[in-house]
């Protein structure tokens, strides 16, 4: 991370890196920040710390200064209770926090503010062999899983990366999510300018992207759905973007049909990515699924493909070294992405996780095609598919619709019920209900089987 | 006719013509299966489902077979509470 941040420090100083609400931060004040809080990491011997903060600048400056002195980082949730911090400190074995919040209390951490971290000394120019980095996945039960990184594998396809000056990109990802990461080093790689709202949902970003020019954004198709819907509802032109990036989630070809009437002039791409086999890079050519050239590319580049029973497997340079407490991977080890696949013509196509899939009496149905029906239904604004438990055939279909105000609710079930007629009869939605807000967790919807 | 008894047969009543069964008298002592009204497995289980969404709970769910509208009735009956939700 350092290295990229240098770059464009040197080339162009004042350039703008970051835009906060209240704030800017050039190249050469974030190289600047990086230097003195890589001094501090080394002066007072920390070699492993979390990271507790929403202030981006602060992350971003630690995240470099980590990957100068080879000091593992990692990124909590901004926002985490102080009962979950102390739960995951333990877990990962975190004795230093560095943190900007001033709520934390008394904790059986240290914690460290950025000014506890600063320190002077000459510039550090020998990166260490060892640069690693600890992301968390974004699990939906329980505590998450520590994923092991190097810097220096996340960093080597960026070499060649191009000068992108004057792109803004929004950062619609949490600093600690791996999508997160992957916008960061793109933005810093290319010379780019990186506006972090302080809130990342679609409904509060729509201010910051008129006030502060974004035309590029990375984001999961619900945050997608969601920003629509608020552009729908907003007196003021549409944003003119120029970049639009879809991960996180399968995006359904509804979903990309509105991006493009919206967004004419924007450029559409798919990034397929996962914390443990890291990013196999984008997809520029606007359709849904990933090309299926992708699975005859041999075994010797950085990224290969391969389905088996279903199921997608990559394996790529820049995967994790491993998780935290195990040892590392074999090199160029095959790794199973939970991914159900299948290939239709020139395309591999996503069909959901395969814990989504829920079993309607020996029936395996996949959400995703389901919530596709439905999000074409005139009236409905979002849709999550999800399982039921039933008693008598395991589980169900059932759908929670988010309307539009368009219609009214007797009539949407009814053209909900109409739309997914012809699916086979262990697919169809047993149960619709109308709700106010789809359950989610980092701007992805929540599915699989949920007990009642 | 009591207002949980209304919607039960309000919602069997539309379950069935999606079923397309619009044609079957619904009666409170009419089988669920078989003969009756001939509900599969399928449609049974979203009967559950349904009967659940609109009360919150269903005789199904909590491990009873009803064998006619009545017995589903009468589950509600029991259940304290139920049917609230329908009343408002």
């Amino acid at each position: 991370m350092i290295e990229l941040v240098r770059r464009f420090a040197a080339a162009d100083p004042a350039r703008v890196a970051i835009i906060t609400e209240d704030d800017q931060w050039s190249y050469g004040r974030l190289a600047a920040e990086a230097d003195a809080l890589a001094h501090g990491l080394r002066a007072s011997g920390t070699d492993r710390f979390a990271i507790v903060s929403n202030d981006v600048p602060f992350i971003v400056a630690l995240m470099a200064a980590s990957s100068l002195v080879g000091a593992e980082a990692c990124v909590y949730a901004p926002d985490i209770t102080t009962e979950d911090l102390v739960r995951q400190a333990g877990t990962f074995g975190h004795e230093v926090v560095a943190t900007t919040r001033t709520d934390l209390g008394d904790l059986p951490v240290t914690l460290r503010t950025p000014e506890d971290l600063r320190a002077e000394g000459p510039r550090i120019d020998q990166l260490p062999d060892s640069r690693p980095l600890l992301v968390l996945t974004t699990g939906t039960t329980g505590l998450p899983r520590g994923v092991r990184h190097d810097w220096s594998r996340q960093l080597s396809r960026t070499t060649a990366a191009r000068d992108a000056a004057g792109q803004v990109w929004l950062l619609a990802y949490g600093p600690q999510q791996f999508a997160g990461l992957q916008v960061l080093i793109h933005v810093f790689s290319t010379g780019a300018t990186l506006m972090a709202p302080p809130v990342r949902r679609p409904q509060a970003v729509m201010e910051a992207l008129h006030t502060h020019g974004v035309d590029h954004i990375s984001a999961t198709p619900t945050f997608w759905r969601f920003l629509l819907a608020e552009l729908r509802a907003d007196d003021r032109p549409v944003p003119s973007l120029r970049q639009i990036t879809l991960g996180g989630e399968a995006a359904p070809a509804s979903l990309l049909e509105g991006l493009t009437e919206t967004f004419p002039e924007a450029r559409i791409s798919h990034i397929y990515a996962g914390s443990e086999f890291g990013s196999t890079g984008s997809v520029r050519d606007g359709q849904g699924g990933l090309p299926a050239a992708l699975l005859e590319r041999g075994g010797d580049g950085d990224i290969s493909l391969k389905i088996v029973d279903g199921e997608l497997f990559v394996r790529s340079s820049a995967s994790m070294l491993g998780y935290h407490g195990d040892t590392d991977l074999p090199e160029g080890e095959w790794w199973p992405t939970g991914d159900v696949v299948e290939v239709v013509g020139e395309r591999i196509e996503f069909r959901g996780r395969k814990s989504d899939v829920i079993n309607v009496g020996g029936v395996k149905v996949h959400p995703l095609p389901v919530e596709e029906r439905v999000s074409s239904v005139p009236g409905v604004k979002v849709v999550r598919a999800y399982g039921r438990t039933n008693a008598l055939v395991g589980a169900v279909v059932a759908i929670d619709v988010v309307p539009d105000g368009t219609v009214d609710e007797r009539a949407l079930k009814e053209s909900i019920r109409s739309a997914c007629a012809d699916l086979p009869r262990p697919w169809q939605p047993r149960s619709i209900q109308v709700v106010e807000e789809t359950a989610m967790k980092g701007n992805k919807i929540v599915r699989g089987t949920e007990e009642r | 006719m009591n207002d949980v008894q209304g919607t039960i047969l309000e919602i069997v009543g539309s379950l069935l013509e999606r079923a397309n069964k619009g044609d079957v008298e619904v009666t409170l002592d009419a089988p669920i299966h078989g003969d009756g009204l001939g509900l599969d497995s399928l449609e049974t289980a979203e009967l559950s489902a349904l009967l659940e969404d609109e009360f919150g709970t269903d005789p199904f769910g909590a491990g009873l077979m009803p064998e006619n509208i009545s017995e589903i009735v009468a589950f509600y009956a029991t259940v304290e509470g139920a049917g609230e939700s329908a009343l408002a």
